[in-house]
């Protein structure tokens, strides 16, 4: 019996099956967060996606760069292991590692791309072998799976080999653009904005701003995060120029963690003269060049931080990595 | 409304005037006379002159020859010359003269046989663009052509181009003027020289831009560019081909040359071209629509459209 949770924090042994790249690296960000807030070993089985989870963290507000270097976050690259039964000695092995080296806990995810060839019967065998892992040891297990290479009865084999699924819905995601809802008239866009996805973030506007005029308590802000997103068409920054402009007097519309890139065709199209838009830049640098004591902020003004979001809802900053700690 | 716009309300607008001259001397006779009143009247004159006019120009300005500020040359590139891209260049640097400084400009251009091309059609081009880009300048420009060019073409545009006639001193109407999208519809802007086979070809739908992006990003790698560079040369290469798929046909086709002398990029598509210069103007806030090539024109070093009875084509060049 499976259960489903939207919360990939709180899971021992749990599956995703993910529908797009943007998804894939939202959830795998989320988790591996989590652990890191929590001052646990932190892996991520590399299919060649980490910088993308990694960038992710970042947009996220992670620091990654120190737990990397400080061997409290690592990369195992995933596709030098083969059969399913190696890949789960190597879990074991990450997890037993990790305990050994004195961390309270063991986190590991990553997607599983390799074995899914090798039919239901082996992937079956495999979960089998994680979860007794799992079962006698402090340790949680995100397998994610990726929808469009699996069939529909491995999907349901999967599914059912796991107590817990991690789903991450979506307003819209088309793969290569992905809006998730943040609350009331807050929503996050990830990706990248072209002709043949723009009149989403319309909708979402037009859907956000009637709500806000119907509720007597709705927030006069209409929030945009747009950490991770890479790129934003002439078109679509106009869109959201105009957008702003024509909202009612009282209502604005804020876009926060805004790469340079999208801030550079966004001032190109009109946005600095728009009195009811605010763009709020983002500050921070890439991951590796962060200095190790620091904490990325998205955010200059930390009242002004995102509601709602859930993996800042329950992470500890406070819980400090392990004093004996281990290079891995 | 409240959106940027560098439209301008300047009193004085464009004054485009053609002049002729059946010598160097009958040249620098009408050339002196314009810049000695501008200087006078304290204006900044801007040159875009043969270097030997410029000399000669400078000489008999008795110093005062300093305060002339030298155009952008028209000149070829690897991507050929283009007429469009020329008078886009112009109104970027004009608008900054005459804008930061609150005083109309005036401009002095002679032309340029190497330009001519085949046919001298070049010529034609660069005045019905002037006219676009420039409509809203405080600039007052006269562009000498010799009497007797090579091609007649240059003489006939040159007629049909402008609305003032520098005749012994004195402007006068143009009766022959006409609307420069008129002009070019009816002696379109030239093909410029084929570039061989590409490095790099790929066809599109509208939905495969980000394949178009990811493609001129890779192209870019390792030739030099910086990291914001790239950014700005793949939007403008992504809004090029987002009018490609969406105004003309449901699929498109971009070619790509890498080399010493920076990224050259066509976009060809099978749609008929409505707007034969577009992108020299800012468009209307209100508009929508047409700040894509705009922008395009602003990050490229050249930007030039122009169409057959294949459809559309644009070629743009962009070094580091």
């Amino acid at each position: 019996m499976t259960t489903t949770v939207e919360d990939c924090g709180a899971v021992d042994h749990a599956v995703a099956v993910t529908v797009s790249d943007e998804q894939l690296w939202q959830i795998c960000a989320e988790f591996l967060a989590h652990g890191l807030a929590r001052g646990e070993h932190v892996v991520y089985l590399d299919d060649g996606t980490a910088d993308r989870v990694l960038e992710r963290m970042t947009d996220d507000g992670v620091e990654v760069a120190a737990p990397l270097r400080e061997g409290r976050f690592a990369l195992v690259p995933g596709e030098r292991h083969r059969s399913p039964r190696e890949v789960a000695e190597a879990v074991r092995a990450a997890v037993d590692a990790g305990l050994a080296a004195g961390f309270p806990a063991v986190r590991l995810t990553g997607r599983l791309t390799s074995m899914v060839g090798d039919g239901a019967h082996a992937l079956t065998a495999y979960d089998r072998a994680v979860e007794d892992v799992v079962r006698a040891r402090p340790a949680h297990v995100l397998c994610v799976y990726d929808r469009a290479r699996c069939p529909d009865e491995l999907v349901e084999t999967i599914r059912g080999a796991h107590r817990t699924e991690v789903v991450a819905p979506a307003i819209y995601d088309d793969g290569l653009l992905r809006i998730t809802s943040l609350g009331p008239g807050a929503a996050r866009v990830a990706g990248e904005v072209d002709h043949s996805n723009r009149p989403r973030i319309r909708s979402f506007l037009e859907s956000a701003l009637d709500r806000a005029l119907r509720l007597p308590d709705a927030p006069t802000d209409i929030a945009l995060d747009l950490s991770s997103l890479r790129f934003l068409d002439v078109a679509g920054a106009v869109g959201l120029v105009h957008a702003a402009e024509e909202f009612p007097d009282h209502h604005r519309l804020v876009l926060t963690g805004v790469r340079p890139r999208v801030q550079r065709v966004l001032d190109r199209c009109g946005a600095p003269f728009a009195t009811q838009l605010e763009v709020r830049t983002r500050t921070d640098q890439p991951p590796v060049e962060q200095p190790p004591a620091t904490r990325i902020r998205i955010h200059a003004d930390p009242d002004q931080a995102r509601p709602d979001e859930p993996q800042h809802t329950d992470a500890q900053p406070e819980d400090a990595a392990p004093s004996e700690q281990a290079s891995a | 409304m409240r959106i940027e716009t560098t439209r301008s309300t300047n009193a004085v607008r464009l004054e485009h005037a053609a002049g002729f001259h059946g010598s160097s001397g009958h040249l620098l006779d009408q050339l002196v006379p314009l810049a000695t009143q501008a200087l006078q009247r304290d204006e900044p004159v801007a040159t875009a002159l043969q270097p030997a006019t410029e000399q000669a120009l400078d000489e008999r300005l008795d110093g005062a020859g300093g305060r002339l500020v030298r155009l952008h040359p028209p000149e070829g590139g690897p991507a050929g010359a283009s007429a469009q891209t020329v008078a886009a260049r112009w109104a970027l640097e004009l608008r900054a003269l005459g804008v930061s400084k609150g005083r109309p400009v005036t401009v002095l251009s002679e032309h340029a046989p190497a330009l001519d091309g085949a046919d001298g059609r070049f010529w034609t081009e660069l005045d019905a663009a002037l006219n676009v880009a420039l409509a809203d300048l405080p600039v007052r420009i006269t562009c000498f052509y010799p009497e007797l060019p090579l091609h007649l073409e240059i003489l006939d545009g040159a007629r049909r181009n402008h609305p003032l006639l520098l005749d012994e001193g004195e402007l006068r109407h143009n009766p022959a003027h006409h609307d420069p999208r008129a002009v070019l519809t009816e002696r379109p802007a030239a093909q410029p020289p084929l570039l061989g086979p590409p490095d790099e070809r790929l066809t599109f739908s509208a939905w495969q831009l980000h394949e178009v992006r990811t493609t001129v990003e890779r192209a870019l790698a390792g030739h030099g560019y910086e990291r914001e560079r790239v950014e700005d040369i793949v939007l403008a290469v992504n809004e090029l081909a987002t009018n490609a798929v969406e105004h003309g046909a449901p699929e498109a086709r971009m070619s790509l040359w890498t080399g010493r002398h920076g990224l050259l990029c066509e976009i060809d598509d099978g749609g008929t071209l409505r707007d034969p210069l577009p992108g020299l103007q800012a468009p209307h806030p209100a508009e929508p629509r047409g700040r894509g090539v705009w922008i395009a024109r602003q990050l490229c070093d050249s930007l030039h459209v122009w169409s057959d009875g294949a459809g559309t084509h644009v070629r743009v060049h962009a070094t580091p």
